[in-house]
């Protein structure tokens, strides 16, 4: 039932990830006439996804982006999606829940920003969302305030990996838990989406699942949307958001199999990301009055440490981020504000071995002598917060790209609290991986996931959204991604990402009543 | 604790009902791809990339020895991109160029002659130089040496690796997953995850 881009449908929803889907699915199932415009392809994953790296590449965004400033962020694999499900077609399903302390930062410390949201007011939504992707985890889970429920389903079975760093922690007296992922650890059935089967332990969530086990946002909100009665719009690459006199969007413009085409629309959900939907608004000079689209460019610390044992590993099986701790989270006589989780981490081999050989440099004999070691290796991973700060930013480069659009140029530098809470996290892990016998320890420095650039306040003058995500400018017009979030908390993005979509989808419903 | 994993695993699953048909289309035509003629760069640059990618990953074991400049090639000539970009790089195709050539003037500044005509030991000298930042040549003012090193080192890397002979080498059967996998703790191996042979040192 697709409607057609002369009539005037309720909303149109850019973007399918995390922030899209479950809105799109909440909108239409109020009844709404919802079109969502996605840029990439709608994959069947048992037949179009390979058991390979390099034929799952194009589940990255490989448009071009330039990373500038002293610790430049890659993109591609390690960031944006393209297709319906967005970056949850290659997230690693790691599904930790923010800490209450986590959303008033300055606050307790006194840097950054305060979420302008009481963490009792994301709190049931991160039980809906839990309860219908199927996330496997502890209960009880260990950090945090108490939960009103038990996870959707027991924890996911531990690799190599997660036990190395279990042998590693208990050693030093740091408490491990099996982590929350969003993949199943038995079958599954929800309403509106069907049965989905357990995981089967691939371990290449980060290439895309072909078991549908992974709730990825094509296989969990996409099919409830469906089911209610949206429309997805493949292939269709938003260029141009058209107002009218009053400075509300009436059209959105965008490409569709080489043609430009238009959807006339009541309201837009941009939910294209912390970079496309900056980029989006700058080109078309839009939500900007607070000169905040593109700011406070944040990304996650996300050291790894590597290291080789006598043990047989394997570390292409099982859920790569099977272990968790968050005895990190606040640690005691810390020289820096914030905190950081501890994650094991599997990994498939053509990302391993590339990344080690940009950050040991190892090329020749070298390189091919620790490659050999590959079913010997297990990483530890921490993900930690990062304060905003002002050289930190988007920008729209003068380079074009394909399209003819501006490339957005990055820059990240890691601040004196990133870089404390890095030193902090390297010798913990070290320390656990010489308890656990590690040889031939590596660290690959790295930051992930961006967030920012649309940033959520109380105030229109230092903020685009407020804290339903609406644009203080532009009235019908609505954010639902990671670019709104004010600080980047010390957990994986995508759970709040969803759970923030589904609250900013009911603020909007209940306005309308 | 550097080991060998026999030889033909990858290539004895492949045809089997354990690996999925997306996952065998896409391996069995990187086996069976012939050498490509490059379309981006001319002959001569060609060449000269092909001779450093052998030092980068020498292929003594492989006979013929797996393609990696033809996927540059390939890339490049298909106008793709990984995503992203060193803001102080000049797009990827220019920048391989231009690291090309600043190749061969190093080589020349340091030893008299093109980089193909030194003997392995002096090519790796050049590429170390690269590497480090600190190579002779007017190229590298314009281009840096060390992020030009690293992103073809890092290219080099991902499709030397994600061919299914390399793949083999290094004891990988992750493509086999269609049975899934149970034994996946420590030292807990299924039947068709190849077990060494015997260590090499």
């Amino acid at each position: 039932m697709p409607y057609s881009t002369s009539e005037t449908v309720d909303a149109v929803v850019i973007g399918t990830g995390a922030g899209g889907a479950p809105l799109l699915a909440r909108l239409a199932a109020a009844g709404l006439k919802v079109v969502a415009l996605e840029a990439g392809k709608h994959w069947n994953p048992a037949t179009d996804f390979a058991t390979d790296e390099k034929a799952q590449e194009k589940l990255f965004w490989t448009d071009e982006r330039l990373s500038a400033g002293a610790d430049p962020i890659p993109f591609g694999s390690n960031n944006s999606g393209i297709g319906v499900g967005g970056s949850t077609l290659h997230y690693t399903a790691y599904t930790p829940r923010a800490q209450p302390d986590d959303l008033r930062i300055r606050t307790d410390f006194g840097v950054g920003e305060d979420w302008p949201i009481p963490f009792d007011q994301i709190e049931p939504y991160y039980d809906e969302v839990e309860q219908f992707l199927g996330v496997s985890g502890p209960s009880p889970y260990p950090w945090g305030p108490n939960r009103k429920g038990r996870y959707a389903l027991g924890p996911l079975p531990i690799n190599g990996a997660g036990q190395l760093m279990q042998r590693g922690c208990e050693q030093l007296g740091i408490k491990t838990s099996p982590a929350a992922n969003a993949a199943l650890s038995a079958d599954y059935y929800q309403q509106g989406v069907g049965h989905r089967k357990a995981c089967t332990n691939r371990g290449f969530c980060q290439a895309g699942c072909s078991t549908g086990a992974k709730a990825s946002m094509d296989v969990t909100y996409i099919p409830l949307a469906l089911h209610h009665g949206a429309e997805i719009r493949p292939e269709s690459f938003v260029t141009q958001l058209i107002t009218d006199e009053s400075g509300k969007i009436r059209e959105v413009v965008y490409m569709r199999n080489g043609q430009e085409e238009r959807q006339r629309c009541r309201f837009v959900f941009l939910c294209a990301g912390t970079v496309e939907t900056a980029r989006l608004l700058l080109m078309n000079n839009l939500a900007n009055s607070s000169g905040q689209v593109g700011r406070n460019v944040m990304a996650h610390t996300a050291l790894q440490i590597w290291g080789e044992f006598d043990e047989d590993i394997r570390p292409y099986k099982g859920i790569p981020g099977a272990l968790i701790s968050e005895d990190t989270h606040r640690p005691a006589r810390a020289n820096f504000a914030g905190g950081y989780l501890l994650q094991s981490i599997g990994v498939m081999p053509v990302t391993y071995l590339s990344q080690m050989a940009r950050a040991r440099g190892l090329w020749g004999q070298d390189l091919k002598r620790a490659a050999l070691a590959y079913n010997h290796v297990a990483g530890i991973n921490i993900l930690g917060d990062c304060l905003p700060d002002a050289g930190n930013y988007l920008e729209l480069a003068d380079e074009k790209d394909s399209r003819q659009m501006p490339k957005p140029r990055v820059y990240f530098s890691n601040g004196e609290n990133e870089k404390r809470m890095t030193a902090h996290a390297d010798k913990i892990m070290r320390d656990i991986w010489s308890a656990a016998g590690a040889k031939n320890v590596w660290a690959f420095p790295r930051n992930a996931h961006i967030i920012g650039t649309c940033r959520m306040g109380k105030n229109a003058d230092t903020a685009v959204v407020n804290a339903d995500g609406q644009s203080f400018d532009i009235p019908n017009l609505y954010i639902s991604d990671n670019s709104t979030f004010p600080s980047a908390l010390s957990v994986n993005p995508a759970l709040t990402i969803m759970a923030l979509a589904l609250r900013t989808a009911d603020r909007f419903l209940e306005q309308r009543k | 604790m550097p080991e060998q994993y026999p030889n033909g695993t990858v290539r004895a699953l492949l045809p089997t009902d354990q690996v999925t048909e997306a996952t065998r289309k896409a391996l069995t035509e990187r086996l069976e791809k012939a050498p490509p003629k490059p379309v981006f760069f001319s002959e001569t640059e060609f060449d000269l990339l092909k001779a450093i990618c052998s030092r980068l990953i020498p292929q003594d074991d492989n006979q013929p020895p797996i393609d990696i400049a033809g996927g540059i090639d390939e890339r490049l000539a298909q106008n793709k991109s990984d995503g992203w970009r060193y803001d102080t790089m000049p797009a990827d195709g220019e920048a391989y160029k231009i690291g090309l050539a600043g190749v061969d003037e190093t080589a020349s500044l340091l030893f008299e002659s093109p980089f193909q005509s030194l003997s392995e030991e002096q090519q790796d000298k050049v590429l170390q130089q690269i590497q480090q930042g600190d190579a002779p040549g007017e190229t590298w003012k314009k281009l840096p040496a060390n992020r030009f090193f690293e992103e073809l080192l890092a290219e080099a890397t991902t499709n030397y690796y994600s061919h299914p002979l390399a793949q083999e080498a290094i004891g990988y059967v992750g493509m086999a997953d269609v049975p899934g996998w149970q034994r996946i703790g420590l030292n807990q191996l299924e039947d068709r995850e190849p077990r060494v042979v015997k260590s090499v040192e």
